[in-house]
């Protein structure tokens, strides 16, 4: 059964050319564009950061493009807003989803329009879409209580209760059990066959091979190749995403051989708290004096395996052996690391702060701080200075001299060098590289696959909860953690 | 007394129509207060200084009566507490300053402004001035019934409002795509934003309407209650009123009841004495207070409040 667009509007042909944006230094896209020819199914992939997102925030009026231009069959057109991209057809239904919780079905489903708001019409609409397209949902249920799954269905819904003709799904399948997950690409399927078109963004190669019409890769900002789905085989798309980087000594040499182990994982299986299961079945040890690297995309379950490491999280099945302390350099460091207006020598004080008692030694807190910011090269006014007065490498290097000194027998990092330059990169990466050397174990993740290699003596690839096997070249690690066969 | 006695029956029921009309006269200035920041806190701000925005309505009520009548003292009172409102909007939509502490700032605002105009303009001396008054218009037929007639039927034509205020505020924000919108402003400001809501323009409303209504409280204390106006003569009746948007669970229909339970409690006094109770008189001043307390420790976990109320994003 294929399912038309409710409103019977025909898809457009929508083209963004040229595309260029900036956040501050960072070129975010750089000349990107993307042709969605109508009634297809267009999955746009790259790796973290490389724009995918940013590129069909700007297609949906969210975001300005610095220059470029958006065409619709043809027709410039300038979306100001959401709701200008709304009104031409356009949905988009982004990961973390724009759900008012405290509201039903139908009201969530009715917010936007104008005039008189008849609870029992909006139900309508939600029943007429629901039996038109398979997605059928309570108008009366209160958006909060349902599931991950249903709440997205309200997403699209929503969309399609506004007559979208093109549906932007950005990672639709990342919060999805399996079988939920292959509902919603069979949904997406039938909608293009049903004249309406579906931008796809994702990381999973397979999902993208199984359902697009036209793939195109984006890496850096910069389109890598934009071509029909049979031009494609699974090692293209692999060699496209990774780009062409010549393979050299991947994995860097250990200084001394790894001692007892510190940290180990035995069958640990992890289930959030909606029971979707982020972490499978993991286990794996680290040891002393050796750093292991973690690769993976977005959302594979890293960012709990790795506050499963730290203690921040309790296993659902399994065993998690760690020492006392486990030093964790979180990956938002704003949010969940430093006091941006906060003194230095207060953010240097909040290491286990939990276990401390009685008076605050003020005085040789600042002694300690200074002594830190010397020994760890953390440039800033002085003790008394704000953390939102360093510079992101600064506030980086105080986080990590705070997590290592004293030295916890292991120490757990978290893309430390997003949003760093060059030099605050190089700092960050041999001082774990020091921690290592000093017999630290330490447990290293970063978004970006080379950094990973660069700095550890193992990697461990994860792929949709799973550690993958893998050997330690780049290829090999690279295809493992995009869920390639080997 | 004997209760065989026609004349104290007739006392009783006199006693009883007092305190029922005293207790719907004061309830109705609460009222606007209470529905005016049912409006703000449903889209998510919570103006702190209503306290003022009544103070300004009361001044604007003063100034506007003397001039042009009672029909421009309810107007004027409605626009000044709009406008102090709109200022505070401005500072905490548009610059995203706290609420709280730019709310308390319009209170005092509201107090020592007006107090400085009124010796300005009217003198030093304290005279108490004398304005005119909305008097009581009774509805045709059932002003004539027994006990429940005087009290609800023959009131000024304010209180009529705050009535109707009720349905059309319940109406607009259950039964409008811009009542759905602005309580979508108060829960998740990006998923109305993203739903094609101006987010900042309908706060901003929300807080301009809901000043007007503490104005127009103002107002009514002055043309339809006291008749003259005095320095401070809210006397917390702006922070009464945001205690009873609690209790009415930001609904129009509990701030009106809210209003009326707090009415019933000042107007108590007025039946005590009626019937001849001695009781020290600062009990009974003080019983809407505690009632507050005692109502907001009882309230608590019950109900749920708007989930951005207080965020600074719009």
């Amino acid at each position: 059964m294929s399912v038309a667009p409710p409103g019977g509007r025909r898809a457009p042909t929508l083209a963004l050319t040229g595309i260029l944006k900036r956040f501050g230094p960072t070129l975010a896209l750089d000349d990107a564009g993307v042709v969605i020819r109508p009634g297809t199914v267009h999955a746009l992939l790259g790796e973290n950061g490389a724009g995918k997102s940013t590129l069909m925030r700007i297609a949906f009026g969210l975001l300005a493009p610095d220059a470029g231009t958006i065409t619709l069959d043809g027709r410039p057109v300038h979306f100001a807003s959401a709701a200008a991209a709304l009104a031409a057809g356009l949905g988009m239904v982004q990961q973390h989803f724009s759900l008012v919780p405290a509201m039903t079905v139908a009201e969530n489903v009715a917010l936007g329009g104008r005039g008189r708001f008849d609870a029992a019409r909006a139900a309508a609409v939600v029943r007429r879409i629901g039996e038109a397209t398979g997605l059928g949902l309570d108008p009366g249920a209160r958006v909060g209580e349902l599931a991950v799954h249903a709440q997205q269905r309200v997403e699209i819904v929503k969309a399609l209760a506004r007559d979208a003709a093109v549906l932007i799904l950005d990672e639709p399948t990342a919060v999805l059990a399996p079988a939920e997950a292959h509902e919603v690409l069979g949904w997406v399927r039938r909608f293009a066959e049903g004249g309406g078109s579906i931008v796809l963004i994702t990381h999973k190669l397979a999902d993208a091979l199984a359902v697009a019409d036209d793939l195109t890769v984006l890496r850096r900002g910069r389109v890598v190749r934009s071509a029909q789905r049979a031009t494609w085989s699974h090692d293209a798309l692999v060699a496209a995403m990774l780009g062409e980087v010549p393979e050299g000594p991947a994995v860097a040499p250990s200084v001394r051989p790894p001692g007892d182990e510190v940290l180990a994982l035995e069958g640990v299986t992890y289930a959030d708290a909606r029971g979707v299961v982020r972490v499978e079945d993991v286990s794996a040890s680290v040891r002393a004096g050796e750093v292991v690297g973690i690769a993976a995309v977005e959302g594979s379950g890293q960012h709990e395996l790795l506050r499963l490491l730290a203690g921040r999280l309790a296993p659902t099945r399994g065993l998690v052996r760690r020492p006392a302390t486990v030093g964790f350099v979180p990956e938002d460091r704003h949010r969940d690391a430093i006091l941006l207006d906060a003194p230095l020598r207060e953010n240097v004080a909040l290491r286990g702060l939990g276990a401390a008692r009685g008076r605050m030694p003020w005085e040789a807190l600042r002694a300690r701080t200074r002594e830190l910011m010397a020994r760890f090269d953390v440039r800033g006014p002085g003790p008394e200075a704000p953390a939102r007065a360093l510079s992101g490498g600064n506030q980086q290097k105080l986080v990590l001299a705070r997590e290592l000194d004293p030295p916890p027998p292991a120490l757990v990092v978290e893309n430390p060098t997003r949003g760093l330059d060059l030099r605050a990169t190089d700092a960050v990466l041999g001082r774990l590289r020091e921690a290592r050397d000093q017999g630290l174990a330490v447990v290293f993740y970063s978004s970006d696959i080379d950094e990973v290699l660069a700095v550890s003596d193992r990697v461990l690839a994860m792929h949709d909860g799973r550690l993958v096997a893998s050997d330690a070249t780049r290829e090999s690690v690279g295809r493992a953690m995009l869920g390639a066969t080997p | 007394m004997d209760p065989q006695d026609p004349g104290g029956r007739r006392l009783m029921a006199d006693a009883l129509t007092g305190f029922l009309e005293a207790a719907v006269r004061t309830a109705t200035p609460l009222a606007f207060a209470a529905m005016g920041e049912t409006i703000a806190e449903r889209a998510g701000v919570i103006n702190v200084g209503l306290e003022g925005c009544v103070m300004a309505g009361a001044f604007g009520a003063l100034v506007a009566a003397g001039a042009g009548g009672v029909g421009a003292g309810f107007a004027t009172s409605a626009v000044a507490g709009a406008a102090l409102a709109a200022l505070f909007a401005l500072c905490v939509v548009r610059l995203g300053t706290d609420q709280i502490i730019t709310g308390t700032a319009m209170t005092l605002l509201g107090l020592g402004g007006t107090g400085a105009l009124y010796r300005t303009w009217y003198g030093a001396g304290g005279a108490a001035l004398s304005v005119p008054t909305a008097g009581p218009m009774a509805v045709p037929g059932l002003s004539k019934l027994p006990v429940v007639g005087p009290a609800f039927f023959s009131q000024p034509v304010v209180t009529y409002l705050a009535a109707l205020l009720v349905p059309v505020l319940w109406w607009f924000l259950y039964r409008t795509h811009a009542g759905l919108a602005l309580r979508a402003v108060g829960e998740a400001p990006e998923a109305a934003r993203a739903a094609g809501v101006a987010t900042a323009r309908l706060r901003t409303l929300a807080v301009v309407a809901g000043g007007a209504l503490g104005g127009l409280a103002g107002g009514t204390l002055v043309l339809a209650q006291a008749g003259t106006f005095a320095e401070g003569m809210s006397a917390g009746r702006g922070f009464v009123a945001i205690a009873i948007v609690v209790l009415g669970r930001w609904h129009p229909v509990g701030a009106a009841l809210g209003a009326l339970v707090f009415g019933a409690a000042t107007a108590l006094q007025f039946l005590i004495q009626a019937m001849g109770w001695t009781l020290p008189y600062q009990l009974f001043l003080a019983l809407p207070y505690v009632l507050t307390l005692g109502a907001l420790a009882l309230a608590r976990g019950r109900g749920r409040p708007p989930a951005a109320l207080g965020q600074a994003s719009g």
